[in-house]
C-alpha cells in the first residue's frame, strides 16, 4: 500500500517540477500578496483595532496567518477536483482505475501530496512573515495549532473530496467549490474577524467549519490559546469532520459508480 | 465453452446522451442508445480472437465494460472464477488493455517513468518492475533516450500502451485498435508482438475494423454490428454459416453487417 501512496506522490513531484517556472511565480505571488496587504495595514498605522483586540495583532499579523493557514484549506478542497479534473483532461484517470489500486490509495495520496504542497505553501507566508515582515510566533501554543491543523485537514480534506465527487459527474459545475471560493472568503474570517459583519451573518458563517479553524488557529498561535480554551472550535471541527468523513467517501463511490454507468470518466 | 477463459454473458449497456446546461453535464433518460445488446461469447485460451466491427458499433465499449471501466446494464462478465463487479480488483489483475487512446499516459513524465508508475500500481517491486521493462524493450525492440512521452511517434505511443498493458504479465490481453494511424512498417512489427504474445499463452481479443489484418493475424473473429453480435467462429465456419466457400473476411463481414 505505501509504495502505491509514493509512487503516486513520486508521480505528482515529478509533474508538478517539471513546470518551473510556476514554482518560481508561486513565491513571488504570495510576496505580492502580502504586500497589499502590508500597505492596507499601514495605512491604518498598524493599530490594533476592536476587532482585533481578541487576538492581540494588527490587520496584517491577522491576515498572514490566516492566508497561511488557509492554504491548506483551499489546496484541500481545491487540488481534488483540480488533481481528478487533471486525471480526466489527460484521459489517465482510466488508466489508473485500470489498475487493482483501491481508491481509497488514490484519494490518500492526493490528501498526502495536498498536505505536502499546503506546508510547503505555509512555510513560505510563515517564512516572508517572520524574516521580512518580522511577526512574532514566538507565543504560539503548538499543540493546540497541531490539533486544529490536523482536524481541518480531515474536514477539508472530505470537503474536496466531496467536491471532486461532483466533477466526476458533472464535469464542470461544483456546488461544493461555488461554496468555497464564494462563501469561505467573505463569511470564514480569512480576510476579517467574523465580529466586524452583522449579526445575520455571523450566524450563517457559524455553520462553516472555516470560521471556527481560522479563529482557533489565530488564537492559538498569537494568543497561546490552550486546548481547553479552544474547546469550542476543536469540538466543532471534530463535528465537521464525523460527518464529512463518510459523507465524502460514500459521495466519491457513488459518483464513480455513476460515471462507470455512464461510460464518462473520461469526459470532461 | 468449458474450456473458456472469459465468459460475456448476454451483455446490454445503454447510454444517455450528454446534454449541458452551462458548466453542469446531464446525462438525458429518454433518449438512450444501445451500445451493447444481449452480447455473449467467450474466449479461448491462447488464442487470437478478432472483435470485428464499423466506428461505433460497440467494440471500444465492450473492452472497457470487460475491464470494468464500464457498469453494464445487464448481463455479466466471468474471467476464471471471478465476476465483474464482485472481484474487480482479481479481474484487473488478471486482464491488460491496451487502448488507443493516446491521452492515457502523463506526458509530462518520460516513458519510462510512466511504466514504472503504472507497474507498481500493478504491484510489481523495484527489481520486478526493472527486469520486466528490460525484457519487454528488447521483445519489442526499444533502444532509445528516455524522453518526455509527449515527444513519442504515434508508432512509439502505441508499443507502451502495449508494454503497459503487459507489465503485469496479464493472461488476457485486450488491445483496441492497436493498428490505428500507423505506419505500414510499424503494422507489420507490431503484429509479429501480437502473435509471439499469442505465442507464449496469451489470449488475446483485438478489436479492429481493418478486416484485412484481422484476417491475417486472429484465429476466431467476431462480428458485431450495432452493438449486437452477428457471426462468430473461424474462418471455415462463418465461411460455412454465410454459404460463401472460398470467400474472405472482408466479404463475409460485408454480407453479414449489410455494409456493401
Amino acid at each position: 500500500m505505501f509504495r502505491k501512496i509514493f509512487a503516486l506522490l513520486k508521480k505528482d513531484l515529478l509533474i508538478e517540477t517539471s513546470y518551473k517556472l510556476s514554482f518560481i511565480l508561486n513565491i513571488f505571488g504570495v510576496f505580492v500578496f502580502l504586500l497589499v496587504y502590508f500597505f492596507i495595514d499601514k495605512m491604518f498605522n498598524s493599530e490594533i483595532t476592536e476587532h482585533l483586540k481578541e487576538f492581540g495583532v494588527n490587520y496584517f499579523s491577522y491576515v498572514l496567518l490566516s492566508m497561511a493557514f488557509f492554504s491548506y484549506i483551499g489546496v484541500g478542497i481545491g487540488s481534488f477536483t483540480e488533481r481528478i479534473r487533471d486525471e480526466q483532461t489527460m484521459g489517465t484517470l482510466e488508466s489508473l482505475l485500470l489498475t487493482p489500486t483501491r481508491i481509497g490509495i488514490i484519494l490518500a495520496s492526493m490528501a498526502l501530496w495536498n498536505l505536502i504542497f499546503a506546508t510547503f505553501n505555509a512555510c513560505i507566508y510563515i517564512c516572508l512573515g517572520a524574516f521580512l515582515f518580522h511577526i512574532d510566533f514566538t507565543n504560539a501554543n503548538l499543540l493546540s495549532a497541531g490539533v486544529i491543523l490536523l482536524l481541518t485537514i480531515i474536514c477539508f480534506s472530505s470537503l474536496g473530496i466531496l467536491s471532486a465527487s461532483f466533477i466526476i459527474v458533472f464535469k464542470r459545475g461544483n456546488p461544493v467549490a461555488w461554496i468555497i471560493n464564494n462563501l469561505e472568503g467573505l463569511l470564514g474570517g480569512v480576510f476579517f474577524p467574523i465580529t466586524v459583519m452583522p449579526p445575520f451573518l455571523q450566524m450563517l458563517a457559524k455553520l462553516l467549519p472555516i470560521t471556527y479553524a481560522i479563529r482557533a488557529m489565530e488564537l492559538a498561535v498569537y494568543q497561546n490559546y490552550s486546548l481547553a480554551q479552544l474547546s469550542n472550535e476543536w469540538g466543532a471541527l471534530l463535528i465537521f469532520s464525523i460527518i464529512l468523513i463518510p459523507l465524502s467517501f460514500g459521495s466519491f463511490q457513488y459518483a464513480l459508480k455513476k460515471a462507470r454507468k455512464q461510460g464518462s470518466l473520461i469526459q470532461y | 465453452m468449458n474450456n473458456s477463459i472469459l465468459t460475456v454473458e448476454t451483455i446490454t449497456k445503454l447510454f444517455y446522451p450528454a446534454v449541458s446546461f452551462g458548466d453542469i453535464i446531464k446525462h438525458k433518460q429518454k433518449s438512450a442508445v444501445t451500445a451493447l445488446k444481449d452480447v455473449s461469447f467467450s474466449l479461448e485460451p491462447g488464442k487470437i480472437t478478432g472483435l470485428l466491427g464499423a466506428n461505433g458499433a460497440g467494440k471500444t465499449t465492450l473492452l472497457k465494460t470487460i475491464s470494468t471501466l464500464i457498469l453494464p446494464d445487464v448481463g455479466r462478465i466471468k474471467i476464471k472464477n471471478y465476476s465483474a463487479g464482485t472481484h474487480d480488483r482479481e479481474i484487473k489483475s488478471l486482464l491488460g488493455l491496451a487502448s488507443n487512446e493516446e491521452r492515457s499516459f502523463y506526458w509530462r513524465l518520460t516513458g519510462k517513468q510512466n511504466l514504472e508508475f503504472f507497474s507498481t500500481l500493478y504491484g510489481l517491486d523495484k527489481q520486478r518492475t526493472k527486469k520486466r521493462i528490460d525484457e519487454l524493450f528488447s521483445m519489442f525492440k526499444i533502444n532509445y533516450q528516455d524522453k518526455r512521452f509527449d515527444t513519442y511517434s504515434a508508432g512509439m505511443k502505441r508499443k507502451f500502451a502495449l508494454i503497459r498493458a503487459l507489465l503485469h504479465n496479464p493472461e488476457i490481453l485486450l488491445l483496441d485498435e492497436p493498428m490505428k494511424s500507423l505506419d505500414y512498417q510499424s503494422v507489420q512489427s507490431l503484429k509479429q508482438h501480437i502473435k509471439e504474445l499469442s505465442n507464449t499463452g496469451k489470449t488475446i481479443l483485438l478489436a479492429t475494423h481493418n478486416i484485412p489484418e484481422a484476417e491475417t493475424l486472429c484465429d476466431i473473429f467476431i462480428i458485431l454490428d450495432n452493438g449486437q453480435i452477428q457471426e462468430c467462429g473461424t474462418l471455415s465456419q462463418l465461411r460455412e454459416k454465410t454459404n460463401l466457400q472460398d470467400a474472405s473476411l472482408s466479404d463475409i463481414y460485408q454480407k453479414v453487417t449489410k455494409n456493401v
